[in-house]
C-alpha cells in the first residue's frame, strides 16, 4: 500500500525532517498527493507526539464517504457487501462510483445552493433556487473546473429562471458592494466587507480597496421581468448608461441653458407644461416645477431653472455606471468616484470599461494561477466540510492575516488543485485517499483541545444530507422527488416558492454550511419534528404498509431484526452492549411491534444518525 | 456540592440579574452553605425570583410599513392627510386617526413616537433593520434584537422557548439556536409537532431507551455530539412534556377575553403574546403581516387600512388593558411598529408609496411614560420637525426599559465583537 511505503520512508528519514514535496510531479495523481498528505500530517503529529486515531472500519468509511460525496446513506445491502468484499482497492473503488453517481452532482449543488441563497439579502431570491440547482447539477456532473464555474457565476446575465449562474448577484440584488464582498468571502475565503465603512483594525485591507473590487460591479442592475403588467421574474442585465437621478440632474444643470432655448417653444421667458410634453423633461417636470417655481406662476424661469435644489436621493450614487466610495464624514454627497483593482495582486484593467468586460476582467484575476487564494479558499472548504475541520475556521474568514492549521499541506493541496486544473472530482478524491479523512472519531481526554487531523471529527448532518439519509431508511422517493409519509406542512421562509418536499424539510433542518460545525447543533423544532411530527410517526409503525413491518416479517428472529434495523438506520451491526439494552427491552414491553417502533424511534432520534461519523 | 458547581451557580445568578443579595434573602445562606439545596432547587429559587422581576416585550410588527397619516400622525387640514379623520383620545390634547377608537380609550397608556426617521425604503433592508438594528449584509447575520434581549435576560429553567414569534421573523443569526424564535403559523392552533405521537408514558420510556443507546455513539467518539443532543432533547422533552405548554392553547380562555382580543387572528395572535408572557416567555412577536395584515398600501388605502384597523385596533387596546388588569404591563413592554411609514402624497392609484424618512411608533408598559407624543413631523408630513429618532435611538429605548445594557458585545463568528445596539441613544422624554 501507498501509505506503509511512505510511512516507511519517514521513520527512515528521520523524525522531524521535512522532506521536500519536490519528488511530485507538478500534476500528481490524488493516490500520490493523498499519500503525501499523509506524510506531512503524520510528520507534523509525530514531532508533537500526537498518536493520530486508528483507520475506520469499512462500515463506517463507507457510511462517511457517501454522505461526503453523494449526500446520503448507503443502503444496508451495499453496507453488508463492502464489507466482505475482499478487494485491496474496494475504498478508492466506492470513491470513484460516488463521484460519478447522480446523487454526488445533485447533493453538492445543492450545497452550493446554501452557500450563495443562506446569505440572499432579499427573500425573492429564492426565485433563482431552482434554475441555479439544476444549474449547477450540470456543472458538477460534467465536472467543469472551479474556475470555469466561478467565471460563469460573476459574468453572469439574463433572466434568473433561466440563467442558474445568475444566483449570486441576483442573491445581492446586483449591489456593487454586496456582490463584491459575497464574491471575495465565497471565492477567495477573505471577508472584505467590514471595509465597506471602516479601515479594517484587525485586517490589513483598507477601505479603498474593498471599494475597488465593488468597482467592478456598477454596472450590473438586477431588473424586474414583466408579463401583462405583473412582475414574473427578475434579470440580471449590464447598464453602461448611467439611469442615476444626480447625474441627469447634473447634466440639466450644467445645460440649462441650451435645454431651456430648445424648450421654450413660446420665447416667453418662462416653460410651461405644454412645452416640454415631448421633451426629456417631462417626465421630470412636475417635480421640478414643484421644487422651483418661486414665484408660482406656474412655470420655470432659466434663473428658477438654474436654482432647483434636489435632495440627495436615500442611495447615493445607486444607478451610475461608475462605483462611488462614499465620504463617511459627509454621507449625503456622492463620494470618491474608484477605478477597478484587484486588491490580491493589484490587476487593474483600463477605466471606463463596459460591464461584461469588467466582471471579465476580474474573473480572469481571480482564476489565475498567480493568485493563490482562490484555490485555497476551495480546498479549505471542501477539506472542511469533508474531514469536519478546516485548516482555516471559520472556512470563509482566510487571507493572509490569519494562521492556518498545517499550512504545509494546504499549500500542497492548493497548488496540486491548481496544476490539475481546478479539477473538483480529482480533489474530492485526493481528500477521500488520504489516511487522514479515513481515522475513526474519539473522544478527546477532558481538559484537552481536539488536535486536528489526529482523528475524524463527528459533525451534524446538513438538512439536505438528513433529508436524504431519511427517504433511504423509509423506502425511495416517488417519481415526483416525494419522500414515503414525508409530506410537510406548509410555511414561510427562505425557500418559499419551491416547495418540493425536500425544500421544506431543508427549512426546518437547513443551516447555512460556512457556519463552523461546533455552532450547529439543531434546535427545537427539529427535535420536535423528529419525535413527534405525524410523518415520520406514520413509518415508525410496525402494523401499516411499511419498511419496519416488512423488516419485521422478513427477520422473525429478535437478534436478526435488530441487526437489519441498526445496519439500515446507522449503517452498523449493532454491539454487543447494544443488542443486550435492545433484547432487554424487547422482553421489558412484552410486544413485539410496539418494541420494535420504539427502537426505531430511538435509532432516528439518536445522535449518531443525525451525524457525521 | 463541590466547588464547580458552586461557582457555577454564582455566575448564572448573577448573569441574569437576580442580586446575591435578594436571592440569599429568600434561601437561608446557612441552607445553601450546608450543601442541603442541590442544584435544581437552586435553579427553581432563580427562576421564581426572576419570574417576579422578569421583563419581557410583546413587538407588535406592522409588516409592509403602515402609514402614520392612517395612524397616530393624522393630517386632517392638510392635503397630504387625505381623507382621514382625527379623533380624541383619552388624553387631551393628542389626536390620532380615525379607526382607532379602542386605542384612542389607553392613550394614557400609550407613548406615541412621530418622529421615527430612517433610510432603507426596500421590505427586505428595512425590516431587516428594525428587527436587528443593522443594516442587512451578506457576510453576518446579525441577531434579532428579540434574540439579544433573550441572552441577557430571559431564564434558562423556563420550559418553553425564550422567543416566540406568531408569524415569520429574523432569527437569532449568530447568538445561535437556544435564542431562536420559536415559530407559530397559527395562533388558534397548538404549535406543530408539540404532542408526542405516541402516549407520553410510552413517549417517556423512548426517551429512556434513547439516551440508553446514547452510551454507544459517546463512547465511540461522539461524545461532544451526544452532550449536546442530550441538553437539546433535554429541553424539547421537557417542553413536550411541561404544563407550561398549555399557554400556546388560547382555546380556555372564556369568550368575553376572545371578543375584547376581536375576531381575528392578530387579535388571537396578541392573546397568545399575553399568555406566553403570563407562563414566562421573555420575547414574543406577533406580525400582522403573518395574520394577513398587509400595510403595504400603495392602492386603495382607505379601504385596506380600515380592514387593517378593524383587527389591529381591538387587538392592541385589548392587548394592553388585558396586561394592566393583571398587573403585567408594569414589566412587559409592548411596541407597536413597522418597516417605514409612507410617502405624505397619495398616488394616483390612491394609496401611499413607502416613506422612511418619517415613520411613526407607539409604545407602551415597562417604565414607558403614557398619554404622551414623543417628537413631530412637518404640517406637510414631508419631514421630521423636532426630536427625531433614528432605529437605534428606539432600540437603545428598549433596551433601557429591559434593563438590557444596549453596548454590550456579543462575538460574532469571525470573532469581531458586535454592540447589541451600535449607536443612538434612548429618547429619555419615553421615561420622564
Amino acid at each position: 500500500m501507498q501509505f506503509s511505503t511512505t510511512y516507511m520512508a519517514v521513520l527512515i528519514i528521520g523524525l522531524g525532517t521535512f522532506v521536500s514535496a519536490a519528488e511530485l510531479s507538478d500534476k500528481a495523481s490524488p493516490a500520490e498527493v493523498a499519500a503525501e498528505v499523509d506524510r506531512l500530517v503524520g510528520d507534523e503529529l509525530k514531532a508533537n507526539e500526537i498518536e493520530p486515531a486508528g483507520i475506520s472500519a469499512d462500515e463506517d468509511f463507507l457510511r462517511r464517504v457517501t454522505l461526503d460525496l453523494a449526500g446520503t446513506l448507503p443502503l444496508s445491502r451495499d453496507v453488508t457487501l463492502f464489507g466482505l468484499n475482499p478487494d485491496q482497492a474496494k475504498r478508492e473503488q466506492a470513491i470513484d462510483r460516488l463521484l460519478e453517481s447522480d446523487e454526488y452532482a445533485a447533493a453538492w449543488a445543492r450545497y452550493w445552493r446554501d452557500v450563495i441563497f443562506l446569505r440572499a439579502t432579499n427573500m425573492r431570491a429564492a426565485l433563482a433556487n431552482k434554475p441555479f440547482v439544476d444549474w449547477m447539477t450540470n456543472n458538477l456532473s460534467e465536472n467543469k473546473g472551479w474556475d470555469e464555474i466561478a467565471t460563469e457565476i460573476l459574468t453572469a446575465t439574463g433572466d434568473v429562471r433561466e440563467n442558474g449562474e445568475t444566483a449570486l448577484i441576483f442573491a445581492q440584488e446586483g449591489l456593487p458592494e454586496d456582490v463584491a464582498g459575497e464574491a471575495s468571502r465565497i471565492f477567495l475565503g477573505i471577508q472584505m466587507q467590514c471595509a465597506n465603512c471602516h479601515d479594517h483594525p484587525w485586517d490589513r485591507w483598507k477601505r479603498e480597496e474593498f471599494h475597488e473590487l465593488a468597482a467592478f460591479f456598477p454596472r450590473i442592475s438586477v431588473r424586474p421581468v414583466r408579463e401583462e403588467n405583473q412582475i414574473r421574474s427578475y434579470e440580471v442585465v449590464s447598464v453602461n448608461q448611467s439611469f442615476n437621478p444626480q447625474d441627469r440632474f447634473r447634466e440639466l444643470k450644467e445645460n440649462a441653458d441650451r435645454i431651456f432655448r430648445f424648450a421654450d417653444r413660446n420665447r416667453d421667458g418662462k416653460l410651461v407644461k405644454a412645452e416640454i410634453a415631448r421633451t426629456q423633461l417631462a417626465r421630470a417636470f412636475d417635480t421640478l416645477l414643484e421644487r422651483g417655481d418661486k414665484n408660482k406662476d406656474g412655470g420655470l424661469s432659466l434663473t428658477e431653472l438654474k436654482a432647483v435644489e434636489f435632495p440627495m436621493p436615500m442611495q447615493v450614487g445607486r444607478g451610475s455606471t461608475e462605483h462611488f466610495m462614499a465620504d463617511l464624514n459627509d454621507p449625503s454627497s456622492r463620494g470618491q468616484q474608484i477605478e477597478p483593482k484587484f486588491f490580491l495582486t493589484g490587476y487593474s484593467p483600463e477605466s471606463g470599461l463596459a460591464d461584461i468586460d469588467r466582471r471579465e476582467a476580474f474573473s480572469k484575476y481571480l482564476t489565475s494561477s498567480r493568485n493563490e487564494w482562490f484555490s485555497r479558499a476551495f480546498v479549505n472548504r471542501m477539506w472542511a466540510e469533508m474531514t469536519g475541520e478546516g485548516f482555516y475556521s471559520p472556512i470563509d474568514d482566510m487571507g493572509p492575516d490569519r494562521t492556518a492549521s498545517f499550512p504545509g499541506v494546504l499549500d500542497l493541496l492548493a497548488t496540486q488543485f491548481t496544476a490539475n486544473g481546478y479539477n473538483i472530482r480529482w480533489l474530492m478524491k485526493t481528500i477521500a485517499l488520504t489516511q487522514t479523512y479515513q481515522r475513526e472519531i474519539r473522544s478527546t481526554e477532558p481538559g484537552t483541545e481536539a488536535v486536528p487531523f489526529a482523528s475524524a471529527t463527528a459533525t451534524r448532518l446538513r438538512g439536505d444530507q438528513l433529508y436524504s439519509s431519511i427517504i433511504t431508511v423509509l423506502g425511495s422517493e416517488d417519481s415526483a422527488g416525494r419522500g414515503r409519509g414525508m409530506q410537510m406542512g406548509t410555511g414561510g421562509g427562505m425557500y418559499r416558492g419551491a416547495r418540493s418536499p425536500r425544500d421544506q424539510f431543508g427549512e426546518l433542518f437547513g443551516f447555512d454550511p460556512s457556519t463552523p460545525q461546533a455552532d450547529i447543533t439543531g434546535n427545537i423544532p427539529q427535535a420536535l419534528f423528529m419525535m413527534n411530527s405525524p410523518m415520520l410517526a406514520a413509518q415508525i409503525n410496525a402494523r401499516g404498509f411499511t419498511r419496519l413491518t416488512g423488516l419485521l416479517r422478513r427477520f422473525p428472529d429478535n437478534e436478526d431484526a435488530i441487526n437489519e434495523l441498526y445496519v439500515m438506520i446507522l449503517s452498523r451491526e449493532p454491539t454487543d452492549r447494544e443488542l443486550k439494552i435492545t433484547t432487554d427491552y424487547l422482553t421489558e414491553v412484552g410486544d413485539r411491534e410496539e418494541a420494535f417502533e420504539d427502537l426505531m424511534w430511538s435509532l432516528l432520534n439518536s445522535s449518531e444518525f443525525l451525524s457525521k461519523r | 456540592m463541590n466547588l464547580t458547581t458552586q461557582r457555577h451557580e454564582t455566575v448564572q445568578v448573577r448573569k441574569h440579574g437576580v442580586s446575591r443579595r435578594g436571592f440569599l434573602h429568600t434561601v437561608s445562606a446557612g441552607a445553601l452553605a450546608a450543601g442541603t439545596l442541590n442544584l435544581r432547587d437552586v435553579m427553581s429559587l432563580q427562576a421564581a425570583e426572576l419570574r417576579k422581576q422578569g421583563k419581557s416585550m410583546i413587538l407588535l410588527w406592522m409588516g409592509g410599513g403602515p402609514s402614520q397619516f392612517e395612524t397616530f400622525d393624522p393630517k386632517p387640514n392638510h392635503a397630504n392627510g387625505g381623507e382621514t379623520k382625527a379623533i380624541s383620545t383619552s388624553v387631551s390634547g393628542i389626536q390620532i386617526a380615525q379607526g382607532w377608537e379602542k386605542t384612542a380609550a389607553i392613550m394614557d397608556e400609550l407613548a406615541i413616537i412621530r418622529s421615527m426617521t430612517n433610510k432603507e425604503g426596500s421590505h427586505p433592508r428595512a425590516t431587516y433593520q428594525m428587527h436587528t438594528g443593522y443594516i442587512p449584509s451578506g457576510s453576518v447575520k446579525h441577531p434579532s434584537l428579540a434574540a439579544s434581549i433573550a441572552k441577557e435576560i430571559s431564564n434558562p429553567e423556563f420550559d418553553l422557548p425564550a422567543v416566540v414569534s406568531v408569524g415569520a421573523t429574523q432569527g437569532a443569526g449568530f447568538l445561535g439556536v437556544q435564542y431562536e424564535p420559536f415559530m407559530v403559523q397559527d395562533p388558534s392552533r397548538m404549535p406543530q409537532n408539540v404532542a408526542p405521537s405516541v402516549p407520553t408514558n410510552r413517549y417517556g420510556r423512548r426517551l429512556g431507551l434513547l439516551d440508553k443507546l446514547e452510551d454507544e455513539f459517546a463512547d465511540r467518539g461522539g461524545d461532544v455530539v451526544v452532550k449536546n443532543h442530550r441538553d437539546l432533547y433535554g429541553k424539547t422533552s421537557k417542553m413536550v412534556l411541561s404544563s407550561d405548554l398549555k399557554a400556546f392553547d388560547i382555546s380556555d380562555e372564556p369568550a368575553s377575553m376572545k371578543e375584547m382580543y376581536g375576531d381575528s387572528n392578530f387579535g388571537r395572535g396578541c392573546l397568545l403574546a399575553r399568555r406566553l408572557v403570563e407562563a414566562g416567555t421573555t420575547f414574543v412577536e406577533v406580525s400582522s403581516r403573518g395574520q394577513g395584515g398587509n400595510w403595504d398600501t400603495h392602492d386603495n388605502l382607505y379601504e385596506r387600512v380600515g380592514e387593517l384597523t378593524a383587527s389591529i385596533d381591538p387587538a392592541t387596546a385589548g392587548l394592553i388593558i388585558d396586561l394592566k388588569d393583571r398587573g403585567l404591563l408594569e414589566n412587559t413592554l409592548v411596541v407597536w411598529m413597522g418597516e417605514f411609514g409612507r410617502t405624505p402624497k397619495i398616488n394616483p392609484r390612491g394609496g401611499r408609496d413607502h416613506y422612511p424618512r418619517v415613520f411613526n411608533a407607539a409604545m407602551a408598559g415597562c417604565g414607558i411614560k403614557g398619554g404622551q407624543v414623543i417628537g413631530s413631523s412637518t404640517a406637510d408630513g414631508t419631514a421630521v420637525a423636532d426630536d427625531p429618532v433614528t432605529a437605534n435611538d428606539l432600540f437603545c429605548s428598549i433596551c433601557k426599559c429591559l434593563d438590557v445594557n444596549p453596548r454590550k458585545e456579543n462575538m460574532s463568528p469571525l470573532g469581531r465583537p458586535m454592540k447589541i445596539v451600535d449607536g443612538g441613544a434612548p429618547v429619555e422624554k419615553l421615561f420622564a
